[in-house]
């Protein structure tokens, strides 16, 4: 599809990332999931995503790290990125939002209909559902 | 008292200033005292810590020379005068013992020509207990001390793992909501639901065991645990573990198991001691993230049967290895701190198997990873 929204979850529980995949890509969105800090640095560049969801605690690079490495890359740096972790404290969602992520959502909080349309915000209207 | 071995070693001593005042005025009282009669004296003041004799306080006549630290062993006239409790009265000075809490603590010591007038020898006695009675008052304050940064230590511990906790509650609760909010929506394809299912009973599941954990390390602080032991094969609890953890084992994980043809016979609390094994598994497959060979050795001698559970994975940093088994000692560093778990796992392991007269050690892997050894005594 021409107009398609890529979607990559940087996410290394496997359950999260499974169940958020299953919902996005029901909604019409292309998702590639990263397992890591790096793997998730290096298909943010190969695969050039409309959008990311950055977990913060994560193997090798956690998700500041990553949104820091994101930002500086001129090729990554305008990808919108929503962070999606456990952890909720103000402190942690205050650095977060002033790295330039543009949501800072709680999983235990955010269903999978709430995540999806959390990209439609972030990109606009989806696509249309493939039948 | 609990804490309260060593008291009078210098950190006690030097660390409180009341105590070093005290010291100082009683070597420079005692120094005087000894010069009343007109012949030139000189005092020290020096406290026992271990075998070491080393000065604390020296009487202004005595410059800034201190004395020592003289080692017990090689200065028998000190160690007669600290064994024996009495005055010593040699031939250039006085041996005076520093009492406190019913041992000698120190000497003061009078150096000299000519003896101690026996008024003099009253007087510097008493000094002496009223050196000792500091002592005393030192080393409490230094236990009270300790006493506080210890339980501050310990609710700053705690705050932290309520907060490792309430995040590891809240990741299976993240995939229970999702998948049940996508089941009522009917947005869930069909070819979901089973994964569905499966994921929201698996997670239910571990956080089923989380509070079980976080609530028997609770009844442990309060009551204890109570074993309900029976005769069991330790081989059979050691099934039952790997098959609890077959269906969580990585793809590039493998068990392999080695036991004894012939069952082993322990009395012991079977659900307690499967949910040992188990955490013992679940944690060598957690901290092997790159897969390989989790092994699981069952031998025993004539008294004792050691359970071993061996992965190739991070392994443990040797200087943090003692914190592993404590109640909130789960070890965090930046290859780790990813992984899920509260660390009681560890702690509650320790003590089933203390309750039930054996250990648990941890010891690193040849080539990498850890080997946890539970030992336990046989019938």
């Amino acid at each position: 599809m021409e107009d398609d929204v890529k979607v990559l979850l940087i996410e290394d529980d496997v359950a999260a990332a499974e169940m958020y995949r299953l919902r996005l890509v029901a909604d019409g969105y292309s998702v590639v999931i990263g397992r890591d800090g790096h793997e998730g640095l290096r298909m943010a560049a190969d695969e050039a995503p409309d959008f990311i969801y950055l977990d913060l605690r994560l193997p090798g690079l956690d998700g500041f790290e990553v949104l820091e490495r994101l930002r500086a890359d001129a090729a990554t740096m305008h990808i919108p990125v929503i962070i999606l972790t456990n952890y909720g404290e103000p402190d942690l969602r205050e650095r977060g939002l002033k790295l330039g992520a543009l949501e800072f959502l709680v999983k235990a909080d955010t269903t999978p209909a709430q995540l999806s349309d959390s990209v439609e915000r972030a990109t606009g209207p989806r696509a249309l559902p493939s039948t | 008292m609990p804490g309260f071995a060593s008291p009078w070693d210098e950190r006690a001593v030097v660390a409180n200033d009341a105590s070093g005042r005290l010291f100082d005025e009683a070597v420079t009282l005692a120094s005087q005292l000894a010069s009343a009669a007109g012949r030139d004296r000189e005092a020290w003041l020096l406290l026992l810590r271990g075998d070491l004799l080393t000065c604390v306080a020296t009487s202004p006549s005595g410059g800034t020379d201190s004395r020592g630290p003289y080692r017990l062993s090689e200065h028998p006239d000190l160690d007669r005068a600290i064994t024996s409790g009495d005055v010593a009265d040699g031939p250039s000075e006085v041996l005076i013992p520093v009492h406190a809490e019913r041992r000698v603590v120190g000497l003061l010591v009078i150096a000299g020509q000519g003896g101690l007038e026996h008024h003099e020898r009253g007087l510097l006695v008493a000094l002496a207990s009223i050196v000792g009675l500091g002592c005393s008052q030192a080393a409490s304050i230094d236990e009270l001390q300790e006493e506080a940064e210890r339980s501050r230590r310990l609710e700053r511990l705690k705050s932290e793992f309520l907060n490792i906790a309430a995040h590891e509650l809240r990741s299976p609760l993240g995939i229970i909501r999702g998948y049940s909010s996508m089941l009522g929506e009917g947005t869930l394809p069909e070819a979901g639901r089973d994964v569905a299912l499966t994921r929201i009973a698996g997670k239910a599941e571990e956080m089923a065991q989380l509070i079980s954990e976080m609530l028997e390390t609770a009844r442990l602080d309060t009551h204890g645990l109570e074993l309900e032991l029976e005769p069991v094969d330790l081989r059979q609890i050691i099934d039952d573990a790997v098959n609890a953890m077959r269906p969580v084992l990585g793809a590039g994980h493998r068990f392999v198991l080695a036991a004894p043809g012939d069952p082993i016979a322990v009395v012991a609390d079977r659900p307690r001691l499967t949910a040992m094994v188990t955490n013992l598994i679940d944690n060598a497959i957690k901290y092997s993230p790159q897969g390989g060979e989790i092994a699981i050795d069952c031998t025993c001698d004539d008294r004792t049967a050691t359970i071993a559970v061996r992965d190739h994975g991070i392994g443990i940093n040797a200087e943090q290895a003692h914190l592993l088994f404590t109640r909130f000692g789960r070890l965090v560093t930046p290859e780790t701190s990813h992984i899920r778990g509260t660390g009681l796992g560890l702690y509650l392991a320790r003590e089933t198997a203390r309750l039930h007269g054996g250990d648990i050690a941890v010891t690193p892997t040849v080539g990498g990873g850890s080997t946890f050894a539970v030992e336990l005594p046989l019938v």
